[in-house]
């Protein structure tokens, strides 16, 4: 073999390690379990809106959104909602959508609980808690606050002050 | 600085090359010294030995040394170790407590914790050594078989005298009649020790299992098989490793896959008394459990909308180490609970005044109907709550997902109400009903109505829960391939060993020399044997030229 044939050789060997490593390395660091992390894209879902409608996250693009997991089962989730109704009927002129993600409970529970609240925000029903591992929410509530441009600023962990909620959304705006 | 790498044969060998590629006599260093000879590698110069090494070949060379090879291996072993101390995150079903190593072991979890040692084998480091261990395995691989390949099919027959005479194996003697005549024969001898024999003359290199030679490369292909593959698991949908629990008569999905599967039926058989030794006599032992199951595949609606279509794709009774296997996806029998669950009730609606009974009705836990009639009376389902609670404010709201406080508010209609109806709270379970006080909740109505359950055949159970382990695992075949040609690898390099003889006789002269990778003991019985063929009667021992450990 001549000297730069052994060159290239060498050089596509390395390059393949470093590609191979790199993807292997790489994946360790960057994301956990595939779950979406602060400055990723959200994943992508198709979900039953209250009144029956399909709903998908890219029916969004471009505006700035809030991706809310909540459960009837859960105190903090629902005493943050009329919050997010008032901070939805603040917001929505400039584009605001607010997406609230039920926690996979069944018909007659969501049905009835939403009878005692007055929500014009989108809610939706997730499944077999298929769109809740995609995000890799493990507690509730988690909310995403989401840029126009499709990247995610910032998850929020806890039940949130309607203060801290509106420091929020006004974050996404500026952007 | 220039060194010059021509030998006196005129071969022009490369740099770091210690025994001249073509006649074999020693170069540099090892011309100085009457030692024997260093065989390794025939003496060629390894690929990477260069003059003036750039930044690629000194990257390429760092990988290519076998002191770093097993400097990586050491620190891999030990860094694997560190992985045994406490369990790893992996091992638990379903790993989501941050304190639960400071919790169980103290200070030292926490830091074990900390440092990320509570998931080694997935940690960014450990992945790191491993990817450089693969690194080095190809490097070193190619930058040894190329040159060795090279100079083991070019072997020149007649060798440089001190190339023989330093083998750890040589013979020297004066023998009389036609050098050549007596050439011919030792072939032939050698040969009936299943040599093969190249003759130039008066001299000749007879050899052995070179094949052997190969072994360790061909372990290296099959290592380097086996590391691929592992890493070929963190590709989506090639490995999953999940548990899900399925009750007697539903159907679930596997996480992450569009399957579906369905526990027709859970069987349990336990121990007798008379199976268990005494000690475990009046426990609950297992002896078999057993869950008929059904994989199911969707094929139109899987996501979160409308109802999924399924079609069944096989069944299995699973019973352990008997999963259901279908198309790589296994699912493995692993655990099971037996308590069961409400999961209907048939009770009837009492007037307290008159006596009278109304139903029975059937009322689902999970999935009720709305409205139900009762002779002149009509109960509408309000609301109903799976785990019900009141919050700090008094209302009533859901404590999980699960059904374990089932309650049902109902709108009652009929002769002696109001138009519109009155509420009544019914919780299914008598400890409920004590413990929410189902009667204050009801208030006067409570003296009117009453909804109960005749007897127990009014009651509906879940069945047992199955609990089955879904593994996928498409790496499996080449781990398996990796393995064999590995294991191929190493039968060649450990059963045979490579012998090769070189000998020349000038003017009545004859030396010999003998190398082989292993087995010296043998190699000088090959040389013994085949001298006695000629009539020279040698004692094997005396042929060692010292050096040697076997």
């Amino acid at each position: 073999m001549t000297g730069s044939k052994r060159k290239i050789v060498q050089i596509a060997i390395l390059i393949g390690v470093l590609l191979l490593g790199g993807y292997a390395i790489g994946k360790t660091l960057f994301s956990s379990d595939g779950t979406p992390q602060v400055g990723g894209k959200p994943p992508e879902f198709e979900l039953a809106a209250m009144d029956g409608s399909v709903q998908k996250l890219s029916d969004y693009k471009g505006r700035p959104l809030v991706i809310n997991f909540w459960g009837t089962f859960c105190p903090p989730c629902v005493k943050e909602m009329p919050e997010f109704q008032r901070q939805y009927v603040k917001w929505k002129g400039e584009g605001l959508e607010i997406l609230a993600i039920n926690l996979s409970e069944d018909d007659i529970t969501v049905t009835n609980f939403l009878k005692r609240f007055n929500l014009d925000y989108q809610i939706l029903r997730d499944r077999d808690r298929q769109t809740e591992k995609a995000y890799g929410v493990r507690q509730y509530p988690t909310t995403f606050f989401v840029k126009p441009n499709g990247e995610i600023k910032e998850i929020f962990i806890g039940g949130m002050t309607e203060a801290a909620i509106d420091e929020r959304i006004t974050e996404l705006f500026r952007n | 600085m220039f060194q010059n790498t021509k030998c006196e044969c005129g071969h022009q060998n490369s740099v770091g090359t210690v025994l001249c590629e073509s006649c074999g006599k020693p170069l540099g260093e090892e011309a100085l010294s009457d030692l024997p000879l260093e065989m390794r590698y025939d003496g060629v110069a390894r690929r990477s030995q260069k003059a003036n090494p750039g930044p690629i070949d000194r990257i390429w060379s760092f990988f290519s040394s076998v002191k770093i090879a097993v400097w990586l291996i050491v620190l891999t072993l030990l860094a694997s170790t560190l992985g045994t101390i406490y369990p790893q995150e992996g091992s638990f079903v379903n790993f989501s407590d941050p304190t639960y190593y400071e919790k169980t072991y103290g200070l030292p979890g926490k830091i074990y914790y900390a440092l990320g040692l509570s998931h080694t084998y997935e940690s960014w480091w450990f992945i790191g050594l491993l990817v450089m261990i693969g690194t080095s395995l190809v490097i070193c691989s190619l930058d040894r078989v190329l040159p060795l390949y090279r100079a083991l099919n070019k072997q020149q027959i007649r060798k440089h005298d001190r190339f023989i005479s330093r083998q750890k194996v040589v013979y020297a003697t004066r023998i009389d009649g036609d050098p050549e005549e007596w050439t011919q024969r030792f072939e032939g001898a050698l040969q009936r020790r299943g040599f093969r024999v190249h003759r130039d003359g008066t001299a000749l290199l007879a050899e052995k299992n070179r094949f052997s030679r190969w072994g360790p490369y061909i372990n290296h292909i099959g290592l380097i098989i086996f590391l691929l593959a592992v890493l070929a698991r963190s590709i989506p949908g090639w490995y999953l490793d999940d548990y899900v629990g399925v009750t007697e008569g539903d159907t679930v999905r596997l996480q992450g896959t569009n399957y579906f599967i369905k526990n027709v039926a859970f069987t349990v058989d336990f121990y007798t008394d008379s199976e268990m030794p005494d000690r475990l006599k009046g426990t609950a032992r297992a002896k078999k459990y057993e869950t008929k199951a059904e994989l199911y595949q969707c094929t139109a609606n899987c996501g979160a909308v409308g109802e999924p279509q399924l079609t069944k794709l096989t069944a299995h009774d699973i019973i352990v180490n008997d999963p259901l296997s279908y198309n790589g996806v296994k699912v493995y029998q692993f655990d099971f609970n037996m308590t069961p669950k409400l999961k209907a009730v048939n009770p009837v609606l009492i007037d307290k005044v008159t006596g009278e009974k109304y139903g029975p009705f059937r009322l689902s836990i999970a999935d009720p109907e709305p409205f139900y009639e009762l002779g002149p009376y009509s109960l509408e389902l309000i609301t109903r709550f799976m785990d019900f609670k009141l919050d700090e404010n008094g209302v009533p709201t859901n404590n999980s997902r699960e059904p374990d406080a089932p309650a049902f508010l109902f709108l009652i209609k009929g002769p002696g109400l109001p138009a519109d109806g009155e509420t009544f709270m019914y919780f299914p379970k008598q400890k409920d009903k004590q413990r929410f006080s189902q009667d204050m909740i009801n208030r006067a109505l409570a003296d009117r109505f009453d909804i109960v359950v005749g007897s127990m055949e009014g009651v509906e159970f879940t069945g047992p829960e199955s609990f089955l382990n879904v593994r996928i695992d498409r790496a499996m075949p080449f781990i398996w391939i990796g393995a064999a040609i590995s294991m191929i690898g190493l039968t060649l390099g450990f059963y045979w060993n490579h012998r090769r003889i070189w000998m020349r006789i000038d003017d009545g002269v004859l030396s010999l020399g003998a190398h082989t990778n292993k087995n010296w003991y043998g190699m000088r019985g090959d040389v013994a044997a085949a001298l006695r063929k000629m009539s020279i009667e040698i004692d094997p021992k005396s042929l060692d030229n010292g050096g040697n450990k076997t």
